[in-house]
């Protein structure tokens, strides 16, 4: 609050004050006021305005400063009722009551998105509980009447599977902090997990599946650990190339206090262009949109849940000739310890 | 002499356990899942009971007198990890959840109230198969030898025995060997056969696969087996011993 900016507003004060000087000094000269008089008046006027004018700065600069100054720093300046003190000017009392209630209001209807928001990861994971039902009926069903099924229905319904985890994981990676649990994973059992769930594709394709010295455990959570490293393994079997001996290639190194595991292909690999934009959320880049079946969302919840088990992802690739993925986990010296 | 004198009784010993099959009762509330399953245990060998969901209860399952439990964990009438906590109280059949829950905390839970194994929907049929196997084998507790004819396979150390002669198995061989000799008699398909070798870490491709069958047919001709594995055209290999 500036005092300049505070004086303009108060113009029409001012120039009251100026007529009724005005008024005061000719009721002095009609009443033939002697000059002495007329001069301490005066004096005493301008004193008492100055006073009454200062008065009521200093009390609104107070609350208005601590409320501009409060906004600013905070980063989350809806907050800023919280740190202020009851001021005690009426219009201040107004305001803070006013500020007061906008909040309440506006927190009730956060909350209630919150709720709806909720409400709405529950339906959506209890509905990707109840569609895997019907998938796990059918990988039976073709199970036990193989004669009467083509090969590709399994290979379509492994798709519609990956998509359904997709989803799943999605909603998890959002409000992550109920479901996941750290535990030493052996790398070598998540490989395995995965490369049976591929088996069909990986065969179907001709890919061979190469894995390498993978005997490491490492402290993550199994199952997302499982969902990040397939989501990297589809992709490296949807972006093979058309012809020549395709592979994906495993392998993991312990490098002192951490291991890193690498994941690579032979494929079409990404155009450099593209490379630093792989993880955003919804982009399709240039093999998207040739291989026409991307949603651009797979690499964007990997980077999600990567970030909150706190691995490191790295992408590195060669148009035309390779991809190569690199998942770097930690070791935990405490826990080493405490074991 | 005496070897193989202890093999021929061991042989039959065999055969008697088998005769006896294993009973697997199965808890799954949807039913199109119940029926097929039941008829997936009873195409392998095994016998299966399905309870109506009505009748869930720890006195019906354990008066069924199962060798396993298959356990959905959403079942409507109570919950599954609850019934697993009351039939441990009182039993210590093998019992093998099943959902469609795929988190860690479900299974660490479920894993930490005592089930012997936790399977997640959409499982693959055949992996649901190895792993009963591998818990009836692992109560069982009998040693590592299997028996075909005349010859003794010793899956330790990979090695096929007659009498004297000894050929030894890679480990590829080892694996499909092992799956034939454990469906003896029925026709295997090349997919189980590499779901097997897949679920042992051996990631090979359609081509190794001919490739090791061949060798193992080889390796079988040289202690005088020449058609011990058949080709059924378009369905798969079975391993015939009567």
């Amino acid at each position: 609050m500036r005092l300049k900016s505070y004086l303009k507003d108060k113009w029409w004060l001012f120039v009251l004050f100026f007529f009724m000087y005005m008024i005061i000094l000719l009721m002095f000269l009609a009443f033939k006021v002697n000059f002495s008089c007329c001069l301490a008046t005066s004096i005493l006027l301008f004193l008492f305005v100055i006073i009454i004018i200062m008065i009521d700065f200093f009390r609104k600069r107070k609350f208005y400063t601590t409320l501009v100054n409060h906004i600013t720093m905070l980063d989350k300046s809806y907050l800023v009722l919280e740190t202020l003190e009851k001021p005690n000017f009426y219009e201040g009392k107004l305001l803070y009551q006013i500020l007061y209630d906008i909040n309440k209001s506006m927190i009730e209807n956060v909350k209630n998105y919150e709720l709806q928001m909720t409400d709405f990861k529950e339906y959506v994971e209890m509905w990707i509980h109840e569609v895997k039902i019907p998938i796990a009926s059918f990988m039976l069903i073709f199970h036990n009447h193989q004669d009467k099924f083509d090969k590709k229905a399994v290979l379509q319904m492994h798709r519609l599977e990956n998509y359904v985890e997709q989803i799943l994981y999605y909603v998890r990676s959002e409000n992550a902090e109920k479901d996941y649990l750290i535990n030493e994973v052996s790398l070598s059992k998540v490989i395995s997990h995965i490369a049976l769930k591929n088996k069909d594709d990986l065969l179907e394709n001709n890919i061979d599946f190469i894995v390498n010295d993978v005997n490491y455990k490492v402290l993550t959570d199994s199952k997302w650990l499982e969902f990040i490293i397939n989501q990297i393994v589809n992709n490296s079997i949807k972006y093979k190339k058309e012809n020549g001996n395709s592979y994906i290639k495993i392998t993991a190194i312990d490098k002192k206090d951490q291991i890193i595991l690498t994941i690579e292909d032979n494929g079409i690999g990404i155009p450099l262009a593209d490379l630093p934009k792989v993880f955003q959320k919804s982009f399709t880049g240039h093999n998207g949109r040739f291989k026409n079946q991307s949603t651009g969302m797979g690499l964007f919840i990997v980077k999600n849940l990567c970030d909150k088990l706190g691995h490191k992802i790295n992408i590195e690739s060669k148009e035309g000739s390779y991809t190569r993925v690199f998942l770097t986990f930690s070791k935990d010296q405490y826990y080493e310890v405490l074991r | 002499m005496s070897i193989s004198l202890y093999k021929i009784c061991y042989n039959n010993k065999k055969r008697n356990v088998d005769d006896i099959m294993k009973k697997i009762l199965v808890i799954e509330d949807d039913l199109s899942i119940q029926k097929e399953l039941a008829s997936l245990l009873e195409n392998s060998g095994y016998q299966a009971i399905c309870l109506p969901l009505n009748q869930i209860s720890v006195e019906n399952i354990l008066k069924v007198k199962p060798d396993l439990i298959l356990l959905d964990i959403n079942i409507p009438v109570s919950n599954g990890e609850v019934l697993l906590q009351e039939i441990r109280k009182k039993s210590s059949v093998p019992i093998v959840m099943v959902t469609s829950r795929n988190n860690e905390v479900d299974e660490v839970l479920s894993m930490s109230y005592g089930a012997d194994d936790y399977i997640t929907k959409p499982y693959n049929p055949t992996i649901l198969l190895l792993r009963i196997g591998a818990i009836f084998k692992r109560m069982e507790n009998h040693s590592e030898e299997l028996v075909y004819k005349d010859l003794s396979f010793n899956i330790q150390k990979g090695v096929i025995t007659r009498g004297e002669q000894q050929i030894v198995l890679t480990k590829n061989e080892m694996i499909i060997f092992h799956y034939l000799l454990t469906h003896k008699n029925q026709i295997v398909t090349r997919d189980e056969l590499m779901t097997d070798l897949w679920n042992n870490d051996e990631y090979i491709n359609d081509n190794a696969l001919t490739v090791n069958i061949s060798r193992l047919r080889n390796k079988l001709k040289e202690v005088g087996y020449y058609e011990a594995i058949e080709t059924r055209k378009g369905q798969g290999y079975i391993l015939l011993c009567d």
